[in-house]
């Protein structure tokens, strides 16, 4: 590999690293709802969460 | 000789005779300094000291069968000096039954003397006498020569099959001779003996392309065939550049990590403790107050303390923005279990999880809450905090092996290239305490420990 291409390389490397940082990007996601309504404030129980209804195992060890 | 400009005065002439066997003319280029001519014609070897050439042995071959590449009388420069190549044999070694061969030629320039050229599989070699004694070691294995450390890497009995031209030696088709090569590439210094006779020379690789460039030879020279013994690395310039910019781009990491942590605001935005009973029945949902998420878009790390003791919690989350209604919606599990049993204490999981809500624009927002657990378990006290614009550390790591990448490619590139030289060897690998014998040991401690586990 040449000087210049492992240069830029790295160099795209450093700035990838750095603007995802800056916009504070992360390696695991989160889901996103777009336009929850304003009356979720005064009935948060209206509010279906797409994690809801969990089921926990408790097996332990 | 017209053709090379105006003859040195003194310079001895071609000394055109005829062979006593065939009577075919014979050229002798070296001016009586050959011991031996071999007939083109008949295949004779003649004493060239002989003023009747004397018979000194014939042998059935035929020159078509394997003509030198560099047909005898063909004058090149090497090292600023021209020769004339005036002799060539065939040589081969048996190596496990099978027979490997290769050309020599012997060049002759009437100031410098004799100069060698010797070719296998299209790898070439220049070659030269060596006028003092390498230093060997007590076992062999690596000798000193001017302060360069060379390996053993052959020992074989090497056979002459065919020989064309003259030579400054009593040459024999037939004869045979150990030969142990060790090598530093681009150089290789063999050791020949013949009985009580020990003769040390140092090769050099030698392109191909250079030569035929030198002596001016028509068409492209026989492409190359396999890793050589003394074959330079076209990698191994690269692997210490490589490492040494990437190195540099590491140390410019480091310095990037230590920027974003000094500057990034990490700072906490919310933090409120709640308690969920268990025992309770209905809608567990809540919100929390209002709080100001400030700054450029960055990420927001949620952090769940909650005081579970053989136990879990799960919250349904979701960070809502009060003024464009867009939500990160998200769930996380705390649980902790203990215990004792035969193989003494255990434990899984804690009483902290953290998140990371990546790319949270600025804005007010709210937190809703949905605590779920079993039933009947009481009460669970658990605590939320919320910190914006904290620095990742996954990304350095990522960025530091996305950076270790290349060097490790073109390390392994090399290896593989050294393997293979090492492979054609005597040891059938690389030598012992070198760093590719190392990594050898370790893959095959490696396999030779999954096959075990296997059975």
């Amino acid at each position: 590999m040449s000087r210049i291409v492992l240069l830029i390389y790295g160099m795209a490397v450093l700035t990838a690293v750095s603007f995802a940082e800056y916009r504070g990007w992360s390696l695991t996601r989160v889901n996103e709802v777009p336009n929850v309504p304003k009356s979720v404030r005064d009935s948060p129980g209206s509010y279906r969460s797409v994690y809801g209804y969990y089921h926990h195992y408790t097996g332990g060890k | 000789m017209s053709d090379q400009g105006p003859v040195p005065a003194g310079t001895p002439q071609v000394k055109s005779l005829n062979c006593p066997n065939c009577g075919a003319g014979l050229t002798l280029r070296t001016f009586g300094q050959a011991v031996t001519v071999v007939c083109g014609g008949c295949h004779s070897i003649l004493d060239a000291q002989d003023p009747r050439l004397r018979i000194l042995q014939t042998f059935q071959a035929a020159t078509r069968e394997d003509p030198p590449r560099i047909p005898l009388g063909t004058r090149g420069t090497i090292r600023g000096t021209k020769y004339e190549a005036i002799g060539f044999q065939r040589r081969s070694i048996r190596v496990d039954g099978v027979s490997y061969s290769w050309h020599e030629y012997v060049l002759f320039n009437p100031y410098q003397g004799f100069r060698y050229l010797t070719e296998y599989n299209g790898h070439w070699n220049d070659t030269s006498t060596l006028r003092s004694l390498p230093t060997l070691s007590r076992g062999g294995n690596t000798l000193t020569y001017l302060g360069e450390t060379y390996q053993h890497f052959q020992t074989a009995n090497a056979a002459t099959n065919f020989v064309l031209g003259e030579f400054p030696w009593q040459v024999r088709v037939g004869e045979s001779a150990e030969v142990s090569d060790y090598v530093s590439p681009p150089r290789v210094i063999s050791r020949e003996t013949t009985g009580k006779e020990v003769t040390w020379s140092m090769g050099e690789y030698i392109s191909g392309r250079d030569l035929w460039k030198a002596f001016q030879l028509p068409g492209e020279p026989p492409a190359p065939r396999g890793v050589f013994e003394n074959q330079p690395s076209p990698l191994s310039a690269n692997v210490r550049t490589t490492w040494e910019m990437v190195a540099v781009l590491l140390t410019l990491l480091v310095a990037l990590a230590v920027l974003v942590y000094a500057t990034a605001r990490d700072e906490p935005v919310f933090e409120d403790s709640y308690s969920y009973n268990t025992n309770g029945a209905g809608d567990a949902s809540f919100v929390t107050d209002m709080f100001e998420l400030k700054g450029h878009t960055s990420n927001v790390v949620l952090t769940t303390r909650a005081n579970v003791n053989n136990n879990w919690i799960y919250l349904n989350y979701a960070l809502i923005n009060q003024d464009t209604g867009h939500a990160y919606d998200f769930g996380r599990e705390v649980s902790y279990y203990h215990g004792y049993d035969a193989d003494g204490s255990w434990s899984e999981g804690g009483q902290k999880d953290s998140v990371t809500v990546p790319a949270v624009e600025p804005g007010h927002y709210y937190l809703r809450i949905e605590p779920e657990s079993d039933p009947r378990h009481g009460s669970i006290d658990y605590t939320v905090a919320l910190r914006r614009d904290v620095p990742q550390v996954g990304f350095f790591w990522l960025g530091g092996l996305l950076l270790l990448i290349p060097a490790l490619l073109i390390t392994w590139r090399s290896m593989n290239f050294e393997h293979l030289r090492w492979a054609e060897s005597d040891y059938g690998g690389a030598p012992e305490g070198s760093l590719l014998s190392t990594v050898e040991n370790a893959v095959t401690s490696v396999k030779d420990s999954i096959a075990r586990e296997d059975e």
